[in-house]
């Protein structure tokens, strides 16, 4: 098999991953388009630079990011990390945070609801970026967290702060009533 | 372990993350704690019925289309260097003292084997058409204001400013001469693989796209400099190409001649191709 049709059938299979991150990356679904395609375009300049015992969804999502990166800093767009302090303890948002999850929430009172998986993709979208960045990487596309530090470019600690963060965030946004639901699952362990 | 550490450790033990000695010591615990292995079951439980299904949603299947054919005009060879077997890098570098030496007697090698390795942008013969087939899509999606803009209602100069510094070629923009032409707004934007400042217009009530293209990526096109004007209908659009001034453009609209209007006085006289309408309406 020759290195263009090898390039072609690896991005076919994974086409619906890369949209799917394409989407999460862009303003609107003609940005991830272009982003689709500017990122195709990399990858396939650097073809020979991939290493074929790595994970080729992998690689193109840190091509990706990259592109997206790079498209931002042309149009100064702030980077969505800008928004959110949750990593640095200084904000507002992991103060309040840290007092409701100091552990899982109970995921008991979110089975017994008997929610559809809809509702849990909506959960997800209804992140804040950069946690839903980290969450669909995980849970939707399966990455380690040694993957997704590299395609983030962050620190495999910082994966696991926001992944927590960001699983126990859905809970609560699957729960009828997070505030008193959180309180009442803290109560429950004894906290 | 305590309860408060063990239950702080389960989304990692659970996505076969915890290093050995810390998933021991925590095995150890929910193997004597009730209340954190029914913990542990309830995360398996959920993540079995909510997690493990989830799957990217399905690419839209004019999206797929879409990256088939832009996949499929993928060049045969990377433009990027690759790194190659020594028997192969041996006759790449023959066939290299080959080509340098028929340039030197003046006959060019690619002459000889046409244009097997180029990419498929290099053939005029269809990289105007390709180029026209881009504009036009993203013509489209400007006038149907689903593709946004970066900039909106500025003037020229307010524009060149804007894309200057972002793009790594220089974006002229022409005065607007008339109270029936307005420029809406621009972004950057690309033509298949070429980065190019996208201007949207409206001329006359008209939609009227144009795309700046940086020289020396025009000129890989092969198009050539006769005639200056370069005009295709493509989908009912009439496209203009030219090169002028240090960069490229690509003008779509579907009023003709008079779309030039966003560039050109109506007295200016202009290097026509022969039997070429496209001015005729000015």
């Amino acid at each position: 098999m020759d290195e263009k049709t090898e390039f072609q059938e690896l991005c076919l299979t994974h086409l619906d991953s890369f949209s799917n991150y394409a989407l999460m990356l862009s303003r609107s679904a003609s940005e991830a388009e272009d982003l689709l395609q500017e990122t195709f375009l990399r990858a396939f300049r650097s073809f020979g630079s991939f290493k074929h015992d790595l994970n080729f969804k992998v690689w193109v999502f840190k091509i990706m990011k990259n592109a997206q990166i790079d498209r931002g800093r042309r149009l100064r767009v702030r980077p969505a990390e800008d928004e959110w302090r949750g990593d640095d303890g200084q904000g507002q948002d992991l103060a309040k945070e840290v007092l409701l999850y100091p552990v899982p929430l109970n995921p008991e009172e979110t089975l017994l609801r008997r929610i559809t998986l809809e509702e849990v993709r909506e959960a997800i979208r209804g992140l804040p970026h950069v946690l839903r960045e980290v969450v669909e990487l995980r849970e939707i596309e399966g990455l380690s967290y040694q993957e997704i530090a590299g395609v983030l470019g962050k620190p495999v600690g910082t994966i696991m702060s926001r992944l927590y963060r960001g699983r126990n965030l859905i809970r609560s946004l699957l729960q009828e009533a997070p505030s008193a639901d959180a309180l009442k699952s803290r109560s429950a362990y004894g906290l | 372990m305590v309860c408060k550490v063990a239950r702080s450790k389960l989304f990692q033990y659970m996505d076969g993350e915890l290093p050995e000695e810390q998933a021991c010591a925590l095995e150890s615990h929910l193997a004597a704690c009730p209340d954190c292995r029914r913990l542990a079951e309830l995360e398996r439980s959920f993540s079995e019925r909510y997690v493990e299904p989830l799957r990217p949603a399905p690419t839209p299947q004019r999206v797929r289309d879409q990256v088939t054919r832009f996949l499929d005009a993928l060049p045969d060879r990377r433009p990027a260097a690759q790194r190659l077997p020594a028997f192969l890098r041996a006759r790449l570098l023959a066939g290299l003292a080959l080509f340098v030496l028929g340039t030197l007697l003046g006959v060019g090698l690619g002459k000889l084997l046409g244009h097997g390795g180029e990419r498929p942008w290099n053939r005029p013969e269809t990289s105007l058409l390709r180029l026209a087939d881009s504009s036009v899509e993203r013509h489209q999606k400007l006038a149907r204001g689903i593709l946004p803009y970066d900039i909106q209602r500025v003037a020229p100069k307010a524009a060149e400013q804007w894309f200057k510094g972002r793009l790594n070629f220089n974006v002229s923009l022409p005065e607007l001469t008339g109270d029936d032409l307005v420029l809406l707004g621009g972004r950057i934007s690309n033509l298949e693989d070429l980065e190019v400042a996208a201007l949207h217009y409206r001329v006359e009530g008209k939609d009227v796209s144009l795309f700046i293209i940086p020289l020396e990526k025009y000129k890989t096109l092969g198009l050539g400099d006769s005639p200056k004007f370069k005009m295709v209908n493509r989908q009912g659009y009439d496209v203009v190409v030219w090169a002028s001034h240090g960069a490229a453009y690509s003008l779509v609209s579907e009023i003709g001649g008079r779309s030039c209007l966003v560039c050109h006085s109506r007295e200016e006289k202009l290097d026509l191709p022969p039997g070429s309408r496209v001015h005729d309406k000015l």
